[in-house]
Protein backbone atom coordinates (compact mmCIF):
# COMPACT_ATOMS: atom_id res chain seq x y z
CA UNK A 1 0.00 0.00 0.00
CA UNK A 2 1.47 3.34 -1.02
CA UNK A 3 0.36 6.69 0.31
CA UNK A 4 -0.69 9.26 -2.33
CA UNK A 5 2.14 11.69 -2.94
CA UNK A 6 -0.23 14.62 -3.26
CA UNK A 7 -3.42 15.22 -1.32
CA UNK A 8 -6.44 14.44 -3.48
CA UNK A 9 -8.48 17.47 -4.49
CA UNK A 10 -11.77 17.29 -2.65
CA UNK A 11 -14.82 19.46 -3.28
CA UNK A 12 -17.67 19.32 -0.79
CA UNK A 13 -21.06 20.69 -1.78
CA UNK A 14 -22.22 21.78 1.61
CA UNK A 15 -24.97 23.44 3.62
CA UNK A 16 -23.92 24.84 6.98
CA UNK A 17 -27.09 23.78 8.87
CA UNK A 18 -27.33 20.25 7.38
CA UNK A 19 -26.46 17.54 9.90
CA UNK A 20 -25.29 15.13 7.15
CA UNK A 21 -22.98 17.77 5.69
CA UNK A 22 -21.66 18.36 9.21
CA UNK A 23 -20.79 14.65 9.50
CA UNK A 24 -18.49 14.99 6.52
CA UNK A 25 -17.01 18.31 7.70
CA UNK A 26 -16.39 16.71 11.09
CA UNK A 27 -14.52 13.75 9.59
CA UNK A 28 -12.45 15.97 7.29
CA UNK A 29 -11.60 18.18 10.29
CA UNK A 30 -10.61 15.18 12.42
CA UNK A 31 -8.32 14.04 9.59
CA UNK A 32 -6.95 17.55 9.09
CA UNK A 33 -7.83 17.32 5.39
CA UNK A 34 -7.82 20.27 3.02
CA UNK A 35 -10.91 20.61 0.86
CA UNK A 36 -12.88 23.11 -1.11
CA UNK A 37 -16.29 23.94 0.30
CA UNK A 38 -19.10 25.12 -1.98
CA UNK A 39 -22.04 26.59 -0.06
CA UNK A 40 -25.40 25.48 -1.46
CA UNK A 41 -28.49 27.62 -0.84
CA UNK A 42 -30.75 24.91 0.58
CA UNK A 43 -32.97 27.21 2.62
CA UNK A 44 -34.82 29.01 1.25
CA UNK A 45 -33.42 28.51 -2.27
CA UNK A 46 -33.65 24.69 -2.65
CA UNK A 47 -30.62 25.00 -4.90
CA UNK A 48 -29.80 21.31 -4.36
CA UNK A 49 -32.88 20.55 -6.47
CA UNK A 50 -32.05 23.04 -9.23
CA UNK A 51 -31.50 21.61 -12.73
CA UNK A 52 -27.74 22.15 -12.41
CA UNK A 53 -27.55 20.26 -9.11
CA UNK A 54 -29.88 17.48 -10.28
CA UNK A 55 -27.53 17.01 -13.20
CA UNK A 56 -24.70 16.51 -10.70
CA UNK A 57 -26.69 14.44 -8.19
CA UNK A 58 -30.12 13.22 -9.36
CA UNK A 59 -31.04 12.39 -5.75
CA UNK A 60 -31.33 16.10 -4.97
CA UNK A 61 -29.53 15.59 -1.67
CA UNK A 62 -26.52 16.94 0.18
CA UNK A 63 -23.71 16.45 0.91
CA UNK A 64 -22.02 15.73 -2.42
CA UNK A 65 -18.31 15.00 -2.61
CA UNK A 66 -16.35 15.42 -5.84
CA UNK A 67 -12.91 13.90 -6.21
CA UNK A 68 -11.08 13.29 -9.50
CA UNK A 69 -14.25 12.72 -11.51
CA UNK A 70 -16.03 10.77 -8.77
CA UNK A 71 -19.33 12.34 -7.70
CA UNK A 72 -20.50 10.76 -4.46
CA UNK A 73 -23.75 11.30 -2.54
CA UNK A 74 -24.88 9.97 0.90
CA UNK A 75 -22.87 11.03 3.93
CA UNK A 76 -21.95 7.56 5.19
CA UNK A 77 -20.59 6.52 1.78
CA UNK A 78 -18.53 9.74 1.75
CA UNK A 79 -17.22 8.95 5.24
CA UNK A 80 -16.09 5.49 4.16
CA UNK A 81 -14.52 6.81 0.97
CA UNK A 82 -12.63 9.62 2.72
CA UNK A 83 -11.40 7.31 5.47
CA UNK A 84 -9.97 5.02 2.82
CA UNK A 85 -8.48 7.86 0.82
CA UNK A 86 -6.99 10.26 3.35
CA UNK A 87 -3.96 9.91 5.64
CA UNK A 88 -5.06 8.91 9.13
CA UNK A 89 -8.45 7.70 7.92
CA UNK A 90 -7.55 4.05 8.39
CA UNK A 91 -7.42 4.54 12.16
CA UNK A 92 -11.16 5.23 12.12
CA UNK A 93 -12.00 1.93 10.37
CA UNK A 94 -11.60 -1.19 12.54
CA UNK A 95 -9.27 -3.85 11.12
CA UNK A 96 -10.99 -6.66 12.99
CA UNK A 97 -13.68 -8.22 10.82
CA UNK A 98 -16.38 -8.33 13.47
CA UNK A 99 -15.72 -4.75 14.59
CA UNK A 100 -15.71 -3.63 10.96
CA UNK A 101 -19.14 -5.19 10.53
CA UNK A 102 -20.35 -3.55 13.76
CA UNK A 103 -19.17 -0.18 12.46
CA UNK A 104 -21.08 -0.73 9.21
CA UNK A 105 -24.15 -1.71 11.20
CA UNK A 106 -24.04 1.62 13.07
CA UNK A 107 -23.52 3.52 9.81
CA UNK A 108 -26.71 1.91 8.48
CA UNK A 109 -28.42 2.71 11.79
CA UNK A 110 -27.45 6.36 11.28
CA UNK A 111 -29.11 6.28 7.87
CA UNK A 112 -32.10 4.19 9.00
CA UNK A 113 -33.76 4.51 12.42
CA UNK A 114 -31.75 7.59 13.40
CA UNK A 115 -32.77 9.47 10.24
CA UNK A 116 -36.01 10.34 12.07
CA UNK A 117 -34.00 12.70 14.28
CA UNK A 118 -32.76 14.63 11.24
CA UNK A 119 -36.28 14.86 9.85
CA UNK A 120 -37.71 15.93 13.24
CA UNK A 121 -35.08 18.68 13.40
CA UNK A 122 -35.82 19.95 9.87
CA UNK A 123 -39.54 19.85 10.67
CA UNK A 124 -39.01 21.94 13.81
CA UNK A 125 -36.45 24.37 12.37
CA UNK A 126 -37.30 24.81 8.72
CA UNK A 127 -40.94 23.68 8.70
CA UNK A 128 -40.09 20.74 6.47
CA UNK A 129 -43.17 18.54 5.89
CA UNK A 130 -43.64 15.59 8.25
CA UNK A 131 -45.52 14.28 11.28
CA UNK A 132 -43.57 16.08 14.02
CA UNK A 133 -44.73 14.05 17.05
CA UNK A 134 -44.27 10.73 15.22
CA UNK A 135 -40.77 11.70 14.09
CA UNK A 136 -39.89 12.71 17.64
CA UNK A 137 -41.10 9.34 19.00
CA UNK A 138 -38.98 7.52 16.42
CA UNK A 139 -35.98 9.70 17.28
CA UNK A 140 -36.40 8.96 21.00
CA UNK A 141 -36.52 5.23 20.25
CA UNK A 142 -33.27 5.51 18.29
CA UNK A 143 -31.60 7.59 21.03
CA UNK A 144 -32.59 4.95 23.59
CA UNK A 145 -30.88 2.25 21.51
CA UNK A 146 -27.75 4.40 21.45
CA UNK A 147 -27.95 5.21 25.18
CA UNK A 148 -28.32 1.54 26.14
CA UNK A 149 -25.44 0.58 23.85
CA UNK A 150 -23.11 3.23 25.26
CA UNK A 151 -24.12 2.25 28.80
CA UNK A 152 -23.05 -1.32 27.98
CA UNK A 153 -19.84 -0.02 26.40
CA UNK A 154 -19.07 2.08 29.49
CA UNK A 155 -19.65 -0.95 31.74
CA UNK A 156 -17.33 -2.96 29.47
CA UNK A 157 -14.69 -0.23 29.76
CA UNK A 158 -14.97 1.41 26.32
CA UNK A 159 -15.66 5.08 25.52
CA UNK A 160 -16.66 4.41 21.89
CA UNK A 161 -19.45 2.81 19.87
CA UNK A 162 -17.30 0.06 18.38
CA UNK A 163 -14.37 -1.63 20.07
CA UNK A 164 -12.00 0.46 22.17
CA UNK A 165 -11.22 3.31 19.76
CA UNK A 166 -13.12 6.02 17.87
CA UNK A 167 -14.43 4.95 14.46
CA UNK A 168 -16.60 6.29 11.66
CA UNK A 169 -19.59 5.07 13.70
CA UNK A 170 -18.94 7.80 16.29
CA UNK A 171 -18.69 10.43 13.54
CA UNK A 172 -21.91 9.28 11.86
CA UNK A 173 -23.93 9.07 15.09
CA UNK A 174 -22.75 12.27 16.80
CA UNK A 175 -24.67 14.98 14.88
CA UNK A 176 -28.21 13.66 15.48
CA UNK A 177 -27.97 13.56 19.27
CA UNK A 178 -25.74 16.65 19.55
CA UNK A 179 -28.40 18.62 17.61
CA UNK A 180 -31.46 17.12 19.33
CA UNK A 181 -32.19 20.32 21.25
CA UNK A 182 -33.07 21.89 17.88
CA UNK A 183 -36.27 19.83 18.06
CA UNK A 184 -36.78 20.10 21.80
CA UNK A 185 -35.11 16.90 23.05
CA UNK A 186 -32.76 17.61 25.95
CA UNK A 187 -29.90 15.35 26.98
CA UNK A 188 -31.22 14.87 30.53
CA UNK A 189 -32.13 11.20 30.01
CA UNK A 190 -28.89 10.25 28.24
CA UNK A 191 -26.01 10.13 30.75
CA UNK A 192 -24.03 7.62 28.68
CA UNK A 193 -24.44 9.66 25.50
CA UNK A 194 -23.47 12.86 27.34
CA UNK A 195 -20.28 11.16 28.46
CA UNK A 196 -19.58 9.89 24.93
CA UNK A 197 -20.28 13.29 23.37
CA UNK A 198 -17.66 14.81 25.68
CA UNK A 199 -15.17 12.21 24.40
CA UNK A 200 -16.04 13.04 20.78
CA UNK A 201 -15.67 16.77 21.51
CA UNK A 202 -12.20 16.10 22.91
CA UNK A 203 -10.93 14.43 19.70
CA UNK A 204 -8.12 16.47 18.08
CA UNK A 205 -9.51 18.61 15.26
CA UNK A 206 -13.14 18.45 16.47
CA UNK A 207 -15.35 21.19 15.02
CA UNK A 208 -18.87 22.33 15.91
CA UNK A 209 -21.74 23.63 13.78
CA UNK A 210 -24.58 26.04 14.60
CA UNK A 211 -26.65 24.37 17.35
CA UNK A 212 -23.68 22.63 18.96
CA UNK A 213 -22.14 24.93 21.60
CA UNK A 214 -18.46 25.65 21.20
CA UNK A 215 -17.15 25.89 24.73
CA UNK A 216 -14.87 22.95 25.40
CA UNK B 1 -41.89 8.90 47.97
CA UNK B 2 -43.55 10.01 44.75
CA UNK B 3 -45.58 12.76 46.49
CA UNK B 4 -43.97 16.14 45.72
CA UNK B 5 -45.52 17.64 48.88
CA UNK B 6 -43.41 15.39 51.13
CA UNK B 7 -39.76 16.54 51.23
CA UNK B 8 -37.33 13.67 50.69
CA UNK B 9 -33.93 12.72 49.36
CA UNK B 10 -34.04 11.64 45.71
CA UNK B 11 -31.23 10.17 43.62
CA UNK B 12 -30.83 12.21 40.43
CA UNK B 13 -27.62 10.82 38.89
CA UNK B 14 -24.78 8.38 39.26
CA UNK B 15 -21.90 10.25 40.87
CA UNK B 16 -19.58 8.92 38.14
CA UNK B 17 -21.84 10.28 35.38
CA UNK B 18 -21.25 13.87 36.50
CA UNK B 19 -17.55 14.20 35.76
CA UNK B 20 -15.45 17.06 37.21
CA UNK B 21 -15.97 20.27 35.26
CA UNK B 22 -19.26 19.16 33.69
CA UNK B 23 -22.97 19.84 34.11
CA UNK B 24 -26.19 18.03 33.24
CA UNK B 25 -29.86 18.88 33.33
CA UNK B 26 -32.38 16.71 35.12
CA UNK B 27 -35.86 16.99 36.59
CA UNK B 28 -37.50 16.28 39.90
CA UNK B 29 -41.30 16.48 40.07
CA UNK B 30 -41.14 18.32 36.73
CA UNK B 31 -38.84 21.03 38.12
CA UNK B 32 -35.72 21.59 36.01
CA UNK B 33 -32.49 21.10 37.95
CA UNK B 34 -28.85 21.41 36.98
CA UNK B 35 -26.41 18.92 38.50
CA UNK B 36 -22.81 20.01 38.15
CA UNK B 37 -19.42 19.17 39.52
CA UNK B 38 -16.73 21.77 40.02
CA UNK B 39 -13.10 21.17 39.11
CA UNK B 40 -12.29 20.43 42.76
CA UNK B 41 -14.75 17.51 42.65
CA UNK B 42 -17.69 18.86 44.68
CA UNK B 43 -21.18 18.34 43.20
CA UNK B 44 -24.01 20.87 43.29
CA UNK B 45 -27.73 20.78 42.46
CA UNK B 46 -29.53 24.05 41.65
CA UNK B 47 -32.54 25.36 39.88
CA UNK B 48 -31.64 25.05 36.19
CA UNK B 49 -32.24 28.66 35.28
CA UNK B 50 -29.99 31.64 34.79
CA UNK B 51 -31.64 34.63 36.54
CA UNK B 52 -30.68 36.83 33.59
CA UNK B 53 -32.73 35.42 30.72
CA UNK B 54 -34.00 32.11 32.07
CA UNK B 55 -31.62 29.99 29.99
CA UNK B 56 -30.96 26.51 31.39
CA UNK B 57 -27.61 26.58 33.18
CA UNK B 58 -27.11 22.92 32.29
CA UNK B 59 -26.49 24.09 28.70
CA UNK B 60 -23.61 26.18 30.01
CA UNK B 61 -20.09 25.34 31.03
CA UNK B 62 -18.07 24.82 34.18
CA UNK B 63 -14.82 26.70 34.71
CA UNK B 64 -13.01 25.91 37.95
CA UNK B 65 -15.47 26.48 40.79
CA UNK B 66 -17.94 28.52 38.67
CA UNK B 67 -20.69 27.53 36.26
CA UNK B 68 -21.44 29.97 33.45
CA UNK B 69 -24.51 30.48 31.31
CA UNK B 70 -24.23 29.66 27.61
CA UNK B 71 -26.12 32.83 26.58
CA UNK B 72 -24.09 35.69 28.06
CA UNK B 73 -21.50 34.03 30.27
CA UNK B 74 -22.87 35.14 33.64
CA UNK B 75 -20.80 33.07 36.08
CA UNK B 76 -21.97 31.73 39.44
CA UNK B 77 -19.90 30.49 42.38
CA UNK B 78 -20.61 27.29 44.32
CA UNK B 79 -23.15 29.11 46.54
CA UNK B 80 -25.19 30.18 43.49
CA UNK B 81 -24.02 33.79 43.78
CA UNK B 82 -23.34 35.58 40.49
CA UNK B 83 -19.70 36.70 40.46
CA UNK B 84 -19.05 37.91 36.92
CA UNK B 85 -21.01 39.48 34.06
CA UNK B 86 -18.74 39.57 30.99
CA UNK B 87 -20.63 42.47 29.35
CA UNK B 88 -19.95 44.58 32.47
CA UNK B 89 -16.48 43.51 33.62
CA UNK B 90 -16.09 46.43 36.07
CA UNK B 91 -19.46 45.94 37.77
CA UNK B 92 -19.60 44.78 41.40
CA UNK B 93 -22.31 42.15 40.90
CA UNK B 94 -25.27 42.73 43.28
CA UNK B 95 -25.83 40.05 45.95
CA UNK B 96 -29.43 39.72 44.73
CA UNK B 97 -28.34 37.98 41.51
CA UNK B 98 -28.40 34.43 42.81
CA UNK B 99 -29.51 31.01 41.61
CA UNK B 100 -31.81 29.10 44.02
CA UNK B 101 -29.96 26.03 45.31
CA UNK B 102 -30.94 22.65 46.74
CA UNK B 103 -29.21 20.64 49.45
CA UNK B 104 -27.41 17.70 47.84
CA UNK B 105 -25.13 14.89 48.95
CA UNK B 106 -23.30 11.90 47.51
CA UNK B 107 -23.90 8.46 48.96
CA UNK B 108 -23.88 4.88 47.62
CA UNK B 109 -22.29 6.13 44.38
CA UNK B 110 -25.28 8.39 43.66
CA UNK B 111 -26.00 12.11 43.86
CA UNK B 112 -29.03 12.83 46.03
CA UNK B 113 -30.99 16.07 46.19
CA UNK B 114 -33.35 17.21 48.95
CA UNK B 115 -36.58 17.98 47.15
CA UNK B 116 -37.44 21.18 49.02
CA UNK B 117 -35.63 24.16 47.48
CA UNK B 118 -33.28 25.96 49.87
CA UNK B 119 -34.20 23.77 52.85
CA UNK B 120 -31.72 22.08 55.18
CA UNK B 121 -32.59 18.40 55.68
CA UNK B 122 -32.50 16.83 59.16
CA UNK B 123 -30.06 14.10 58.13
CA UNK B 124 -27.99 13.08 55.10
CA UNK B 125 -29.13 10.28 52.76
CA UNK B 126 -28.30 6.79 54.00
CA UNK B 127 -24.81 5.72 52.90
CA UNK B 128 -24.80 2.05 51.93
CA UNK B 129 -22.04 -0.14 50.47
CA UNK B 130 -23.65 -0.28 47.02
CA UNK B 131 -22.06 -0.20 43.56
CA UNK B 132 -23.84 2.30 41.30
CA UNK B 133 -24.33 0.70 37.87
CA UNK B 134 -26.47 2.88 35.61
CA UNK B 135 -29.43 5.21 35.26
CA UNK B 136 -32.32 4.59 32.91
CA UNK B 137 -35.58 6.35 32.23
CA UNK B 138 -39.01 4.77 32.00
CA UNK B 139 -41.86 6.30 30.03
CA UNK B 140 -44.44 5.81 32.81
CA UNK B 141 -45.68 7.85 35.77
CA UNK B 142 -43.66 7.66 39.00
CA UNK B 143 -46.74 6.39 40.88
CA UNK B 144 -47.21 3.58 38.41
CA UNK B 145 -43.54 2.60 38.39
CA UNK B 146 -43.51 2.57 42.20
CA UNK B 147 -46.67 0.43 42.33
CA UNK B 148 -45.31 -2.07 39.78
CA UNK B 149 -41.91 -2.28 41.46
CA UNK B 150 -43.56 -2.88 44.84
CA UNK B 151 -45.04 -6.10 43.43
CA UNK B 152 -41.57 -7.54 42.78
CA UNK B 153 -39.14 -5.68 45.01
CA UNK B 154 -39.11 -4.78 48.69
CA UNK B 155 -39.71 -1.05 49.26
CA UNK B 156 -37.21 0.45 51.71
CA UNK B 157 -37.73 3.32 54.16
CA UNK B 158 -35.69 5.62 51.92
CA UNK B 159 -37.96 5.03 48.92
CA UNK B 160 -35.64 2.50 47.30
CA UNK B 161 -36.58 -0.98 46.06
CA UNK B 162 -34.46 -4.03 46.86
CA UNK B 163 -34.59 -7.42 45.18
CA UNK B 164 -33.01 -9.75 42.66
CA UNK B 165 -32.30 -8.79 39.06
CA UNK B 166 -30.32 -10.92 36.58
CA UNK B 167 -28.93 -13.05 39.39
CA UNK B 168 -27.68 -10.14 41.50
CA UNK B 169 -29.00 -8.37 44.58
CA UNK B 170 -29.92 -4.87 43.47
CA UNK B 171 -31.29 -1.71 45.02
CA UNK B 172 -33.25 0.57 42.68
CA UNK B 173 -33.67 4.28 43.43
CA UNK B 174 -36.67 5.94 41.85
CA UNK B 175 -36.56 9.53 40.57
CA UNK B 176 -39.94 11.20 39.96
CA UNK B 177 -38.78 12.99 36.79
CA UNK B 178 -41.95 14.39 35.25
CA UNK B 179 -45.59 13.32 35.44
CA UNK B 180 -44.89 10.95 32.51
CA UNK B 181 -41.29 9.88 32.98
CA UNK B 182 -39.49 8.13 35.86
CA UNK B 183 -35.78 7.74 36.45
CA UNK B 184 -34.38 4.51 37.87
CA UNK B 185 -30.87 4.46 39.31
CA UNK B 186 -29.63 0.89 39.53
CA UNK B 187 -27.13 -0.20 42.18
CA UNK B 188 -25.72 -3.65 42.93
CA UNK B 189 -25.55 -4.88 46.53
CA UNK B 190 -22.55 -7.21 46.71
CA UNK B 191 -21.26 -9.14 43.71
CA UNK B 192 -22.97 -9.18 40.33
CA UNK B 193 -22.31 -9.13 36.59
CA UNK B 194 -22.79 -5.47 35.64
CA UNK B 195 -23.47 -6.19 31.97
CA UNK B 196 -26.17 -8.75 32.83
CA UNK B 197 -27.80 -6.53 35.44
CA UNK B 198 -27.80 -3.62 32.97
CA UNK B 199 -29.64 -5.75 30.41
CA UNK B 200 -31.95 -6.96 33.17
CA UNK B 201 -32.78 -3.35 33.96
CA UNK B 202 -33.66 -2.77 30.31
CA UNK B 203 -36.00 -5.79 30.44
CA UNK B 204 -37.54 -4.37 33.61
CA UNK B 205 -38.08 -1.03 31.87
CA UNK B 206 -39.73 -2.84 28.95
CA UNK B 207 -41.97 -4.81 31.32
CA UNK B 208 -43.08 -1.63 33.12
CA UNK B 209 -43.83 0.18 29.88
CA UNK B 210 -45.65 -2.85 28.46
CA UNK B 211 -47.72 -3.61 31.57
CA UNK B 212 -51.43 -3.03 31.02
CA UNK B 213 -52.40 0.40 32.37
CA UNK B 214 -54.37 -1.01 35.27
CA UNK B 215 -53.64 -0.67 38.95
CA UNK B 216 -53.86 -4.47 39.14
CA UNK B 217 -51.09 -4.89 36.57
CA UNK B 218 -47.98 -6.76 37.60
CA UNK B 219 -44.54 -7.19 36.09
CA UNK B 220 -43.95 -10.28 34.03
CA UNK B 221 -40.33 -10.82 33.10
CA UNK B 222 -37.54 -13.19 33.90
CA UNK B 223 -35.65 -12.25 37.06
Amino acid sequence: MSQPLESPRLVLHDYELDADCYKVRLLLALLGARYERLAVDVHPGHEERSPAYLALNPRGSLPILEQDGLVLAEAEAILLHCAGLLPGGGALVPQDGADHARMLSWLFFARGPLAAAGLARLHAMLEAPGDGPALERQALAAFRVMEDHMTAQRIAGSDWFVGAAPSLADVALFPAIALSRDFGVDHDAYPALRRWMRRVRALPGFVTMPGIPDYH
Amino acid sequence: MTDPAVPAWHAVALAADIEPGTSAGTRLHDRELVVWRDSAGASHVWEDRCPHRGMRLSFGFVRGDHIACLYHGWAYDTAGQCRAIPAHPDLAVPETIRVPTYASAEASGLIFVWSEMGATPMSPPAARPLTALRSLFVEATPERVAALLAGRFAPGPDGSFAGCLAGADVVLFLQPFTAERTGLHVTIDGAGDGALVSRGAEALRHAIEAAAPSRFASLEFAA
